[in-house]
């Protein structure tokens, strides 16, 4: 979960290694470090965010060759001897960062304490620092190089076990930055007299939008003038430079107080994004040119097996749904941390559906790897062109949400919704499950769905009046039933992720047996009553509930009349096709959330201990 | 040199248009006011630009985020009282250096084109320049009295007379102003007005000059002046794309612009100007005539006609509608056989006052829900979220929420 950033040119390094790693502060921010090739190698950490180690650093520091690094812990706690870059030697010979985990760390550590190298921190970066330094100079007070920096690494990674990106600089290596990846996501940006390279675009898109993705168990050498790629084996490699389309400036606030506020108002125009050319309002048609299963492929589908982490998880659960109810198709939902260690049984018929924003989480790249073994058609709903994820799985769907910097995913939620809607309504129309004329006016409703959003977002300051009501409540429950049960717990995750109050959401009919024993008076209970087929019942849940006194929080429709009598607040959605409520509902308790968070002066966009794109298990 | 956009005001007077958006937001040929002034200024190579924004700002600020899709550079600052001009220039002196000779200021909600702007930046000069347009009848702007270039009065709004030289609110000034701004007393009506500034600049004896065009400054006071703005900009040359599908049968005379994904289904009939937005869906025979536009997400079934009208975005329009001289505002849903009737010299009473409208339908706030057989009266306005329910005719004008049965 950490970002590392390289920069091989002739300015100084410095400046662009730290304004690199402003940009991918959003994958962590624990602490930070640099290292610049100068007269020797030169490392400077802080701990927390980027502007402490830019206050670390002396401003006429040379060397235009470095690499930099943002942590978010996995080993170690937060500090600056845990902080990258982890150097070998002595004095400094090597110096890296890393993202990713050394699985086998503990037995290298072992062994190379053994031969007399003093580890200083408790990461699992160190060892690949010394076990490097041992392949190139034999001994810790080794002074002269047995062979060159990369042949040194092409052995040193025979023994190293887990996933890493590594950017790595040599003092006896003047003017060279070397790479290496395995499962960790790493870029290469083309420049002119300069090069770049990061776990993600982004950290260099103000310099160059021309890059090359390295690949598993790739190396690299990076000059000022030239970029050679290595494969397992040695031999030089043809790679093909792609060009990267979308601003990162465009993700610059614009002149709202978080990420997160704007990308909550941009989901209008993100939604009307990812619909544009996939629907035929008349002639019922929805086109999913993406899709690399034939008609008959679908037909004959007798499976459906999703593999998402987090607000992914809650798409994808209402994915499920929507698949079971429109399509008639089993679908599975798993938790991909747990999917890959449970021996899961998969056959050929069955389609595995990957959900993931950014299109590096670790745990469900590895899920899907594991499920290619069994031969069955992936599918990715991602958000991030050219990421991991769109070239390892046979089908891409993007939700065209453009780029999402606040840590709590909103946009790309709703859009992945957008996509699970337009999958399952067009295996339904395939597999005959529905009608045209079904189909027709569902998506004449779907089309709605972008001004039905506006209109909850004009009424935004009746949502915030709520929040601060409820703003110091020590925990909040979140009721939903049916396809309001994953956006009860999703509401949940938005208020645990980024205003630190203990949220639970539950399906509703679950209260009984158990959580209804949490209650007590004044207890903020959030229940989402839209119109459907389980309305009658959840307002039987809204009784229970109130009769433990505590305080009901109603996500009703604009026409329901019933629901005052029952509830303490009511909050409104338009009167929307029961299908589609979720896409409604789950933006009130994104505002609810964010209006919550900020009464409570929690840092929104940077929630502690969260990083945005989750690159290690 | 940089500008400051006053963007900040609600525009009471285009309610029930502005209940959701401010009024610099309001859609001319598809794109906002706002856009047609930022796209005049970057036209004259001013790129550094400052938005003074408050009401609604979240619809501005998706809409232009960092300016970088409109080749300008755009900063935000908020004003968060609305208390009058001077105090929201005052609002942007911060990114204001001492290094900046001059800059420009401008209202965001009146019509401009790059001529207008270019005519100020060429013949302005002292203290602060007005930049003014010359007008038979006054009645309802400001004005300045000028001896040659040099302006020797400002009187705001009242009876004409006077004066035909008309404040077009497009002002140059010198960094110093914001020292007379600090100095400008509050009005009658409880505000700071940059006019109040000026006249202080006058009184002291600083050089205020004015510089008058004849080039486009279109002031849309009220909802229906829309329709008038949007059948001149339609009007004036441009690049019209068609992109989208047409399908064969489709009939097209004039100029018509056509949005990417767009669809328009055989035996629509459609006479340019017109402009259609992305994603909508378009007939079949569906009758679309001069001066009409149409935004992103928009359908439109059989048999319906509409001319000289202003369709925001994600409305739905049913089949044999009939809409004419009206302006339909984003998310409504329009049931079979709607009908907004339209009358010429209308008498529409705003806060117990009449205004006179010279041609005019129906206007609709956003999010309504209208049935089928709807007929609307002409003049009458919907506010927002209302609901009606088939066969109702409106005689008179729906507040926010209402439902009719």
């Amino acid at each position: 979960m950490c970002g590392i950033v390289g920069y091989a040119g002739r300015n100084a390094a410095a400046p662009v290694i730290i304004e690199s790693l402003k940009k991918l502060e959003y994958r962590g921010y624990d602490s930070a470090g640099i290292t610049v090739l100068g007269n020797g190698i030169e490392t400077h950490k802080a701990v927390g965010k980027i502007v402490n180690l830019e206050s670390e650093i002396p401003k006429n520091l040379g060397g235009t060759i470095g690499i930099g690094h943002t942590r978010w812990a996995t080993h170690g706690r937060p500090s600056t001897v845990n902080a990258h870059p982890h150097n070998s030697g002595n004095p400094d010979k090597i110096s890296l960062v890393h993202n990713g985990i050394i699985e086998n760390y503990m037995a290298l550590k072992e062994r190379l304490t053994g031969e007399g190298y003093i580890f200083k921190s408790e990461t699992d970066t160190e060892v690949v620092a010394h076990l490097l330094h041992k392949h190139m100079y034999g001994s810790p007070d080794g002074k002269t190089a047995r062979c060159d920096l990369l042949a040194g690494l092409r052995e040193a990674l025979k023994e190293i076990e887990g996933s890493y990106a590594l950017a790595i600089l040599s003092a006896d290596e003047q003017g060279k930055l070397v790479l290496a990846r395995k499962d960790s996501p790493l870029v290469i940006g083309l420049g002119k007299g300069e090069n770049f390279a990061a776990s993600d675009v982004t950290a260099f898109l103000n310099y160059t939008r021309d890059v090359i993705f390295v690949d598993d168990y790739e190396t690299a050498v990076l000059t000022p003038d030239s970029v050679k790629v290595f494969d397992k084996e040695g031999n030089l490699k043809e790679k093909k430079i792609e060009k990267i389309e979308w601003d990162f400036e465009a993700a610059e606030k614009a002149g709202y107080e978080h990420f997160m506020l704007k990308e909550i108002h941009e989901q209008v125009s993100a939604i009307h994004n990812t619909l544009a050319g996939k629907v035929s309002e008349l002639e019922g048609a929805i086109y999913l040119k993406e899709l690399n299963l034939s008609e008959d492929e679908i037909k004959k589908l007798s499976r459906v097996q999703i593999l998402a982490c987090g607000t992914s998880w809650h798409a994808g659960l209402l994915g499920k749904y929507l698949f079971e109810q429109l399509a008639g198709i089993h679908c599975d939902i798993d938790i991909c941390s747990e999917y890959r260690y449970r021996n899961p049984v998969m056959n050929e018929g069955t389609l595995a559906i990957a959900i993931t924003q950014s299109g590096e989480t670790a745990d469900t790249l590895a899920a899907v790897r594991e499920i290619m073994s069994y031969n069955c058609p992936t599918l990715a709903i991602t958000n991030v062109v050219g990421s991991t994820i769109t070239r390892e799985a046979n089908s891409v769907l993007y939700t065209r949400a453009g780029p999402e910097i606040g840590v709590a995913a909103t946009k790309t939620f709703s859009t992945q919704l957008i996509c699970l809607y337009l999958l399952a309504v067009k295996f339904a129309l395939v597999r005959g499950k529905l009608s045209p004329d079904y189909v027709k006016s569902f998506i004449t409703e779907l089309r709605k769905v972008p001004g039905e959003v506006q209109q909850i977002l004009n009424q935004k300051e009746l949502v915030k009046e709520c929040a601060e009501n409820f703003a110091h409540a020590n925990s909040y429950f979140f009721l939903g039933r049916h396809l309001s049960y994953p956006i009860a717990l999703e509401g949940a995750l938005k208020l645990k992720e980024i205003s630190y109050v203990h949220a639970e959401g539950f399906a509703a009919g679950e209260l009984k047996h158990g959580p209804i024993a949490l209650l007590d008076e004044g207890t903020p209970v959030v229940a989402i009553a839209t119109k459907g087929q389980t309305y009658d019942k959840m307002l039987s849940n809204i009784k229970e509930v109130k009769a433990r006194d505590a305080y009901v929080i109603a996500v009703a429709n604009i026409n329901d009349t019933e629901i005052a009598k029952y509830a303490d607040v009511v909050l409104r959605v338009p009167q929307s096709d029961e299908l589609l409520a979720p896409l409604l509902s789950v933006v009130v308790l994104q505002l609810l959330a964010y209006y919550t968070a900020l009464a409570r002066n929690c840092a929104i966009d940077k929630p502690r201990n969260l990083a945005k794109s989750v690159t290690v298990e | 040199m940089k500008a400051i956009i006053l963007a900040a005001g609600e525009g009471l007077r285009c309610r029930p248009l502005t209940l959701t958006r401010s009024k610099v937001m309001l859609p001319v040929a598809n794109r906002p006011i706002l856009e047609h002034v930022i796209s005049s200024l970057e036209k004259n190579g001013i790129k550094e630009i400052i938005l003074v924004v408050g009401y609604e700002k979240e619809r501005i600020m998706n809409y232009f985020e960092d300016g970088l899709n409109f080749g300008v550079n755009i900063s935000y600052v908020e004003q968060k009282a609305q208390l009058g001009t001077a105090h929201a220039i005052e609002q942007a002196k911060k990114l204001i250096s001492p290094e900046d000779s001059e800059f420009i200021v401008l209202n965001g909600d009146n019509l401009i084109e790059p001529k207008t702007i270019a005519d100020l930046l060429n013949n302005y000069e002292g203290d602060a320049s007005i930049l003014t347009v010359r007008m038979e009848d006054t009645a309802g702007y400001g004005v300045v009295i000028k001896e040659k270039k040099r302006v020797t009065q400002i009187l705001e709004k009242r009876p004409g007379g006077l004066s035909r030289f008309v404040n077009t609110g497009i002002y140059i000034f010198t960094p110093q102003v914001f020292e007379t701004i600090e100095k400008t007393p509050i009005s009658e009506n409880g505000e700071y007005a940059i006019t109040d500034t000026l006249q202080l600049m006058i009184d002291e004896g600083k050089m205020v000059t004015s510089v008058n065009t004849e080039s486009k400054w279109l002031d849309a006071v009220h909802a229906w002046d829309l329709l008038k703005a949007n059948a001149i900009v339609l009007n004036s040359p441009k690049n019209m794309k068609q992109e989208g599908e047409l399908e064969e049968g489709v009939i097209i005379r004039g100029k018509v612009a056509i949005g990417k994904n767009t669809r328009i289904r055989s035996g629509t009939y459609i006479v340019g100007p017109v402009v259609i937005g992305e994603n909508c869906d378009i007939g079949p025979n569906v009758v679309i005539l001069p001066s009409t536009t149409i935004g992103d997400n928009v359908s439109i079934r059989s048999f319906t006609e509409i001319q000289n009208s202003i369709i925001m975005n994600d409305c739905r329009i049913s089949s044999h509608g009939q809409i004419s001289n009206s302006i339909i505002g984003s998310n409504n849903t329009l049931g079979p056989g709607f009908t907004a009737e339209e009358k010429e010299n209308l008498e529409i009473n705003l806060n117990s006052k009449i205004h006179k409208a010279p041609k005019l339908g129906a206007i609709l706030g956003d999010d309504n829900r209208i049935g089928g057989r709807v007929l609307v009266k002409a003049g009458v306005m919907i506010a927002v979220n209302c609901q009606v329910e088939s066969g109702n005719t409106i005689y008179r004008d729906l507040s926010r929420d209402s439902v009719v049965l």
